[in-house]
């Protein structure tokens, strides 16, 4: 009999390094920069729900994880714990945005126009190689730049849209102060534009198709390149850093009765991500919809339109980290459970 | 472009921490949220232990991580690794030598002392958890010190089954206020709670909640009065390897026999030592 092996567990560990290691062949993967634009939505979704906008660190993320995109997302965030703050940029308007692509499924005829631009959504899912007709893209696609208004600034113009007080000062940033209840926007604003998307997308599921009242309608979706400024910090003038890949989307809800003055609008909601990220960005805009505005729910339990469960279950880093902690041993809680079944079995066999 | 920083964290985030737990500190058994940075090591595996460390870690610290009373467990060996590497600073697996001890599930056999800090892995910093999900309830709960739920629960439990069913994470309450998670460590271990000498920390990373108990401060079960707190009971029992008695052991089982072991590696490693010591001389 000899004593259980949970000791020398260093050497098992580096192993099992080694052969993951191994596993994903590093003198066979791709170049970086090929990555990047082969593999643009897999970058993008690292980026977004790793909540730091690096097309290098995303890459090299993408490679070291072997392709696991929940991982790769980990890196970045895990790498953003070093990194001090340098400050907060100005705001961004989706308006001023430099579109590769907008829709609105609301309107046919938008200030702007509808520009499909990149998309896989017309695309037939089929192996079979299919090559494009080989038609011209049109000049305007290539070369100009393309700004609009979003598509709702018609309605809002008219009136017709419901504009949710703002009791926020300045906004929360939860990566330096989780809230607790009742949570602001803001913060829910942020937790689900770094949220999983698939997360994201199974809880607003739930709104549209029975638990839940929002059956919305996309008013804009539009992804581009948003410009980013900041402060500059010896001349405290205005400075254009750079530029991002962004996904906007509004989407439009039933109408509700404003509390400000007693008049029917139209309620909505708003989705925002890193990169280009279309699901997401429609999920968030429904959840966002489905918080602040009350619905007329049908199935009970309206899971989508509880704060409590969004801002806590949809963040990926934290649901995967604690699923696979379930790995770790359990020994000594496990052994204590056992002892507790013993003696209510004896103690119900009494 | 991968700047170095000292004990990982940034040093505004580590001042935060530092901040949060002297509040922590200060009101004994209130749980304080605080921002809860992701570290390289999955959520749900040690962030908050790991988290409070390095904001705690100085040059000339030693630190122990243990899991599960053993040191040589993957998630802790891990952890000390990762440590040892961000910070340079000195590693034990021994007890009585380290400055901070970060553990899972268990507290070290060997008698901790004023000069030393515990630092506990926490999954559900919240002990309402399992009578009320809803965070804004919960803090309410508290502001109350209306417990009712809690001693529902163990009136249950007792009627039914003759006493609670909590086996591990068992209820305490913090000075005479607070009632407080005190991570998944056995009863064997609650007891071990009470007027420590030692300065005990709780961090939750996923959750983002930090709590302590000072030293010195009263921790007493979640208990009827006239119904006693029955720890895992190992009467009898004695250490197959180094014959110690009166502490945990992991009790293994093969075909049909029983064996036990201590729980805590290091105190096992040690009496044996010693007494080997004793023989040479």
């Amino acid at each position: 009999m000899s004593y259980v092996a949970i000791k020398g567990g260093t050497d098992a560990i580096n192993a099992s390094k080694r052969l993951f290691e191994k596993r994903i062949q590093p003198e066979k993967q791709l170049p970086e920069k090929d990555l990047l634009t082969t593999l643009p939505h897999s970058c993008d979704r690292i980026i977004a729900e790793g909540a730091l906008y690096s097309d290098a660190l995303a890459v090299k993320a993408l490679l070291r994880s072997g392709g696991d995109l929940l991982e790769a997302a980990f890196y970045l965030r895990a790498h953003r714990s070093t990194c001090r703050r340098a400050g907060i940029a100005k705001e961004i308007n989706s308006d001023d945005i430099r579109i590769t692509r907008r829709i609105s499924s609301a309107f046919k005829d938008i200030d702007g126009g509808q520009i499909l631009g990149p998309s896989c959504d017309y695309i037939i899912r089929l192996f079979q190689v299919q090559s494009s007709d080989g038609g011209k893209i049109s000049d305007i696609a290539k070369t100009s730049v393309i700004r609009a208004p979003s598509a709702l600034n018609n309605l809002r113009d008219r009136d017709m849209v419901l504009l949710l007080e703002n009791t926020e000062g300045e906004a929360v940033d939860v990566s330096r102060q989780f809230p607790l209840p009742p949570y602001p926007r803001s913060a829910l604003m942020q937790v689900m534009s770094r949220g999983e998307t698939g997360s994201m997308l199974a809880f607003a599921y739930t709104s549209m198709r029975g638990y839940g009242d929002v059956h919305p309608t996309i008013g804009d979706l539009r992804t581009g390149m948003a410009a980013i400024s900041f402060t500059h910090p010896f001349t405290d003038g205005k400075v254009k850093i750079g530029e991002i890949r962004t996904t906007f989307c509004e989407t439009v809800g039933s109408f509700q009765r404003d509390p400000k003055d007693g008049k029917l609008r139209l309620s909505n909601g708003f989705g925002f991500c890193l990169g280009h990220n279309e699901t997401r960005a429609i999920s968030m805009s429904i959840l966002d919809l489905a918080i602040h505005n009350q619905g007329y729910s049908m199935g009970g339990a309206d899971i989508a339109a509880n704060p409590e469960i969004i801002i806590n279950h949809i963040d990926g880093i934290e649901s995967m980290g604690f699923t696979n902690h379930f790995k770790l041993p359990h020994y000594v809680t496990f052994q204590a459970d056992l002892h507790v079944l013993d003696k209510a079995r004896s103690s119900c066999s009494d | 472009m991968i700047k170095r920083v000292f004990a990982f964290i940034d040093e505004d985030a580590k001042k935060e921490i530092r901040r949060n737990l002297l509040k922590a500190v200060a009101i004994p058994g209130y749980i304080v949220p605080f921002s809860s940075r992701e570290m390289p090591v999955a959520r749900g595996w040690g962030t908050g232990g790991l988290q409070i460390s390095l904001s705690l870690l100085q040059e000339d610290d030693c630190i122990k991580v243990t899991d599960q009373g053993c040191d040589g467990s993957v998630n802790a060996v891990n952890i000390r690794d990762f440590i040892t590497s961000v910070s340079g600073v000195k590693a034990t697996v021994n007890t009585r030598d380290a400055t901070i001890i970060q553990t899972r599930h268990r507290i070290p056999e060997h008698p901790l002392t004023e000069d030393q800090i515990l630092v506990f892995q926490v999954p559900y910093p919240e002990v309402l958890t399992m009578v009320e999900p809803d965070m804004a309830k919960q803090k309410q709960i508290h502001a109350d010190s209306d417990y009712s739920k809690l001693w529902v629960l163990l009136y249950e439990d007792t009627s039914q089954y003759g006493d609670s069913r909590i086996s591990n994470r068992y209820p305490v309450e913090i000075n005479s206020h607070y009632m407080m998670d005190p991570s998944p460590i056995p009863k064997y271990d609650i007891a071990r709670l009470n007027n420590s000498p030692a300065l005990q920390l709780f961090g939750a990373g996923r959750e983002k909640r930090l709590y302590a108990i000072p030293p010195y401060t009263r921790v007493t079960p979640l208990k009827f009065n006239d119904r006693p707190f029955i720890v895992e009971d190992f009467k009898g029992k004695s250490c197959k390897r180094c014959g110690a008695e009166g502490i945990f052991l992991d009790e293994i089982h093969t075909t049909g026999s029983v064996h036990y072991f201590c729980s805590d590696t290091e105190f096992c490693d040690n009496k044996l030592k010693e007494a080997k010591d004793a023989i040479e001389r």
